[in-house]
């Protein structure tokens, strides 16, 4: 039996980095599965090869030139000199999210799944 | 209170005494998303427990769902970075309004070259770019370095060109001087159609060596500027 305790914390996905963490924070947190994983997937480079696949995938399907497209129509809309990169992030992350193909959404998956179970956890 | 929509099956988990509270409840791992959002309203920890089989399954496809979506949010910001750089700069119109661009450079070309045909015939109202007009021969007037006349610029390269060697006059000058120079170091005997040119190859030379001077010293001025 495994029991897993999980405490509630909000985490906003925002281009403005959090401020560096005090070194008290540091000493205090021990580093999570997620942590510890992620920090596999840097060092191995499969983290790098996996966006680059991804990547590839995605301009191969044309998602990155309908994303363009919202983006573009988004600054007409708003004026050219008044977009941030924040406003487009938001105005495209919750359509790129939904619209990616399930084919490229499958692949990678798979991908990383054979990656976690090949690093033993 | 009720819960959130979409963790409705799992309401049945909490007893009426616990929402609202600060509750312990155990729900298998894979309706943990759904816990989630109960958990935002209702308890604030919760613990869960399942068999190890499970467990790993489900907690893989987790964390391959958040490194998933932790790869396409960095490729969100890749593009949405593009986007505005292209938006600020204004090249995204390029591609538009080019051919606007075109028609309207074809339209002022057309009114440019109408003037210019009659401007030609004109000789002094062809306009450039900058609105300078100019006339079709130039009229600095330069002094010829070879002969020492004052010729303007527009003739002068005709100028020199008879001055100094392509023209019929000036290539006799020439050959005159070269023939003489052969006839004074040739071993063979000056033919007699030549003879009457020795006598005026004299004056010619030094012509040419007072010519030859003048350049050396224009030069020398030149340099000295």
């Amino acid at each position: 039996m495994k029991i897993v305790c999980i405490v509630e914390r909000q985490r906003r996905a925002s281009i403005k980095r959090p401020p560096t963490p005090d070194a008290e924070d540091e000493t205090d947190r021990e580093p999570t599965i997620q942590e510890i994983i992620n920090i596999k997937l840097i060092e191995s480079g499969e983290k790098e090869r996996l966006k680059e696949l991804l990547r590839e995938r995605l301009i191969e399907c044309g998602w990155r030139d309908e994303m363009k497209a919202l983006c573009r129509a988004h600054a007409r809309k708003k004026g050219r000199n008044n977009v941030t990169v924040d406003d487009l992030v938001h105005v495209i992350t919750p359509k790129g999210r939904a619209s990616v193909p399930d084919s490229v959404k499958a692949e990678l998956l798979q991908r990383i799944r054979s990656f976690l179970s090949s690093t033993a956890l | 209170m009720t819960p959130a929509p979409g963790a409705g099956d799992l309401v049945h988990l909490l007893t009426p005494q616990q929402v609202g509270k600060r509750s312990v409840i155990f729900v298998p791992v894979e309706s943990f998303q759904r816990v989630h959002n109960l958990a935002k309203l209702c308890v604030s920890v919760i613990l869960i427990m399942s068999t190890p089989a499970e467990d790993n399954v489900s907690s893989n496809s987790q964390l391959s769902s958040d490194l998933f979506g932790d790869l396409l949010d960095s490729i969100i910001v890749d593009v949405a970075s593009e986007a505005h750089r292209i938006a600020r700069l204004g090249l995204d119109r390029n591609l538009d309004e080019e051919e606007v661009e075109l028609r309207l450079s074809a339209e002022a070309r057309a009114r440019a070259s109408d003037p210019s045909h009659s401007g030609e015939a004109n000789g002094k109202y062809v306009v450039d770019i900058f609105g300078q007009t100019h006339p079709p021969v130039a009229n600095e007037i330069l002094e010829c370095m070879n002969c020492g006349r004052s010729i303007m610029a527009g003739r002068f390269a005709p100028h020199l060109e008879k001055c100094m060697g392509k023209g019929r006059k000036a290539r006799l000058k020439a050959t005159r001087s070269s023939n003489a120079a052969q006839n004074r170091y040739s071993r063979g005997s000056p033919l007699s159609t030549h003879s009457p040119y020795s006598n005026s190859t004299g004056p010619n030379r030094s012509n040419g060596s007072s010519g030859v001077a003048g350049d050396e010293n224009s030069c020398g001025t030149l340099r000295e500027l």
